[in-house]
């Protein structure tokens, strides 16, 4: 446990992006709260307070949520290949640590540190805003901003976001990691050349589309569906906007995320398999490079 | 005891290339031992080999561990960094030692403060901002100060002034070495560690080509300078190697009796570069 967190420590050391990143996403967001044209967004007030307050929760944490994907991503794909160039590999291998606990401090950065480190600069950014809006506006609209009921719902769905997302994105994170650890150059080539050929030979070969449709799904339109109730619906009902149908209790986050689904489907549990594969791979393939 | 090291047909394939050819030695406790050989000889793959870095084919066990399967165990009681290259520059001196110190159960931290203080150097640097001979003296402030059963040093000394040099191998030899542990060490500078070793490793082209305790040396082998009219009754007694030098040839023998010997002038022991150098172009012994 100890050698996990100076782990972890090291890596925060090692990528100052991790956070300067998002601080600087955060700042320009704020800048834009402070010199953006306010008076727009004033004349809508007084109907949709609420809504309003929840659109520019909910934007900040899109931006915020991007980003980190992208970041994570990279870092994944990154982190085993940079240590072989700069040779510090055989450094870190001269030291009692072993391959698998290294892999999997990689892994947590990836798919828990950065997000979370994402997740409270966003926080931070939402109250500033909040706050300078607020006064700019000398307006209640910052009341809706800094309504708390609304703040935990958000802070709810964050954690619920980030930690499904961790599982569902198990295998891509193995195979970000394995093409690291293998590949000597051209690593986003190799991150994605492999599984198009593949998804390509099976269509040539078996006439099915079995890989295309698993890695879009993972990739793209499965995670929603298998993580809430509702995904649409999720964010309307979070931004606190009346959605057709439905009586729209503002932010009833409990309703909408599906735990339970999310942990009996099938397709959880298969990206569950395939990732813990990739991943032994590439602690396999750590454990005999050395550098580049 | 049992020994620190022993490999036995300890073989390196890159590809088609042999790097190391069935190499067999016995390390044992309390030695110091000089690995010694040319550039490409195999001493960095054998060296990777036995701190579990790399793959190999043989039988090795280090401190009683198969290094490759057990690098993370054996790494608590064996001490290397291969080379200053290694170091990642980003890490800053002093979070160097907070992380060495978090991570392994045996570094001295007070200590390496301490051969860090002494040679002054800013702690709170990046290591890429520091000169070579400085990174060199953080590497070996890291080495030394892990408490460890076995010390392998690669050409640990290179890029070091004269006087850090001699600070080094005072440290190493005061501090550092007592019976329970084991030094291996390989430089071009053998002159430098000829008063240190305890034993000597001679590798060419992936084999060894001698394998043997500095007192067996000074038992076993004799230098004599011979005059020419002398020349072809010393050489009836086959020495190994010759060297030309101002007004005499130095003829080099393996286990003749030096009262013999005696007959055509000064016997002496051959110093640890001039055995290498004759070893190395007699062929294999």
């Amino acid at each position: 446990m100890k050698r996990h967190f100076w782990l972890i420590r090291r890596e925060i050391w090692e990528s100052r992006a991790i956070w300067v990143v998002p601080a600087l996403i955060g700042a320009l967001l704020v800048l834009a709260a402070l010199f953006g044209h306010v008076d727009v967004v004033l004349s809508n007030v007084s109907p949709q307070r609420g809504a309003l307050g929840g659109v520019l929760l909910f934007a900040s944490g899109a931006v915020f949520l991007l980003a980190m994907t992208t970041y994570s991503a990279w870092y994944l794909l990154d982190c085993l290949h940079s240590e072989r160039s700069d040779h510090s590999i055989l450094f870190w291998k001269c030291l009692p640590i072993s391959d698998t606990a290294t892999v999997l401090s990689k892994l947590l950065m990836g798919l828990l540190v950065i997000p979370f480190i994402y997740f409270a600069i966003a926080d931070l950014t939402t109250l500033t805003i909040a706050f300078v809006v607020s006064v700019r506006a000398r307006s209640w609209i910052g009341a809706s901003l800094w309504n708390p009921g609304q703040w935990l719902q958000l802070q709810v769905l964050w954690v619920y976001v980030i930690a499904t997302l961790a599982v569902w994105f198990l295998p891509v994170a193995g195979w970000l990691l394995l093409v690291s650890a293998w590949a000597r150059r051209a690593l986003t080539l190799w991150s994605f050349l492999p599984p198009l050929g593949a998804i390509w030979a099976e269509r040539v070969f078996f006439g099915t589309s079995v890989l295309a449709h698993a890695v879009t799904s993972r990739l793209f339109m499965g995670y929603p569906g298998d993580a809430f109730h509702d995904f649409q619906g999720s964010i309307f009902a979070l931004a606190g906007f009346p959605v057709a149908g439905r009586s729209a209790a503002p932010g009833d986050v409990w309703s909408l995320i599906d735990p339970v689904g999310f942990a009996t489907h099938r397709a959880t549990w298969i990206g569950i398999a395939v990732g813990v594969a990739l991943i032994f791979v590439a602690i396999r393939l750590r454990s005999r490079s050395v550098e580049l | 005891m049992a020994p620190v090291i022993e490999a036995r047909d300890l073989t390196k394939r890159y590809g088609a290339h042999v790097a190391v050819d069935r190499v067999g030695f016995v390390i044992r406790p309390g030695r110091i031992v000089g690995l010694i050989g040319p550039n490409g000889a195999g001493k960095t793959s054998i060296l990777r080999a036995l701190l579990g870095l790399a793959p190999y084919e043989g039988y090795l066990r280090v401190l009683g561990r198969e290094p490759f399967h057990e690098r993370a165990a054996l790494m608590c009681e064996a001490s290397f960094i291969p080379d200053i290259d290694v170091l990642p520059g980003w890490l800053r001196v002093d979070r160097a030692l907070d992380f060495v110190a978090g991570v392994h159960p045996r570094f001295r931290r007070d200590r390496a403060r301490a051969l860090l203080g002494k040679a002054g150097i800013p702690l709170e640097r990046r290591l890429r901002e520091l000169s070579k001979g400085v990174k060199t003296q953080v590497h070996l402030a890291l080495t030394m100060s892990i408490d460890a059963r076995l010390l392998v040093l690669d050409e640990p000394t290179l890029g070091l002034d004269l006087i850090a040099r001699r600070h080094f191998y005072e440290a190493l030899t005061e501090d550092y070495m007592n019976e329970t542990r084991s030094i291996l060490v390989t430089t071009h500078q053998v002159e430098e560690i000829e008063n240190l070793l305890t034993d000597i490793l001679f590798l060419d082209k992936g084999r060894i080509v001698l394998d043997t305790s500095l007192d067996e040396v000074a038992a076993r082998y004799a230098t004599v300078a011979v005059g020419a009219e002398q020349l072809s009754e010393a050489r009836a007694l086959r020495p190994f190697h010759e060297r030309r030098s101002p007004g005499a040839t130095v003829l080099y023998f393996d286990g003749v009796d030096r009262a013999k010997l005696g007959a055509f002038g000064d016997v002496s022991v051959p110093s640890i570069a001039d055995l290498f150098v004759a070893k190395l172009s007699s062929g294999p012994a």
